[in-house]
């Protein structure tokens, strides 16, 4: 297989925990594509389901519902861009922060994780019909 | 996640297979919690999970911290390459017990 150096692929999801084995199986099949090492490939998909994970958690807060999310992985000249866009509560930025890490308790640590594997973490008003826009950026040396 | 407990003496052992995250921790809940409150040592045999997120090392931690306040322990064994990576991003290597 050639590894791709450019790639550009969006899926849909159910917000749901049920929906985070997906949205794993989505993104290694994207970065399969990609010439980077396992290990990193390993830390992109915790960070892409982290994420995933609290637009269930924050933005839904655990609620059924039928709505989707968005997901759309962009790699281009080793600029890797996640895109995260959902219907839920918005974001209110002041209160996305991680437990300081020596407070051991459970919970707290998605935030963590994901600013640990990525390089930068930006959150957007979605454009319509999206309420909000999660980018997570990283440069890629392959 | 699949799984399977067998009793060795005092220690109850339970094997975890899959993927740990967010929407089996209430699962793995329900089958460690009651071991540690049955006062019993519990070995987590972590060989066969193959992913785990930050909800995952939430039980972790729970399933740690009920244990010292009954003075027992969870033990971590066979921590696959995968878990103890996270374990280590979420600097937890020195607090939880890892035989």
């Amino acid at each position: 297989m050639v590894a791709l150096r450019q790639i550009s692929e969006q899926r849909d999801f159910v917000v749901s925990s049920a929906s985070l084995k997906d949205v794993r199986s989505f993104s290694r099949e994207v970065f399969e594509k990609v010439n980077i090492d396992q290990d990193l490939k390993d830390e992109l998909v915790l960070a892409i389901a982290e994420a995933a994970q609290n637009i269930v958690k924050h933005a839904y807060q655990g609620e059924d519902t039928e709505d989707k999310m968005e997901i759309k992985i962009s790699l281009n000249n080793g600029e890797l861009e996640i895109g995260f866009f959902d219907k839920g509560r918005p974001v209110d930025k002041e209160n996305v922060r991680h437990r300081k890490i020596d407070d051991v308790k459970p919970g707290g640590l998605g935030t963590f994780f994901i600013q640990q594997i990525m390089d930068a973490v930006v959150f957007k008003e979605g454009e319509k019909p999206w309420i909000n826009h999660l980018i997570l950026t990283k440069k890629i040396n392959y | 996640m699949s799984y399977k407990v067998t009793e060795e003496g005092d220690v109850s052992i339970v094997h975890l297979d899959g993927e740990i995250d967010m929407d089996v921790t209430e699962k793995a809940k329900e089958i460690i919690m009651p071991l540690i409150e049955a006062k019993k040592e519990v070995h987590l045999n972590l060989k066969e999970v193959q992913y785990m997120d930050s909800s995952g090392i939430s039980v972790l931690i729970e399933s740690h911290q009920k244990a010292n306040e009954l003075g027992k322990k969870v033990i971590l064994k066979d921590i696959s390459k995968s878990v103890l990576k996270v374990i280590m991003m979420a600097k937890l290597e020195q607090i939880l017990n890892l035989g």
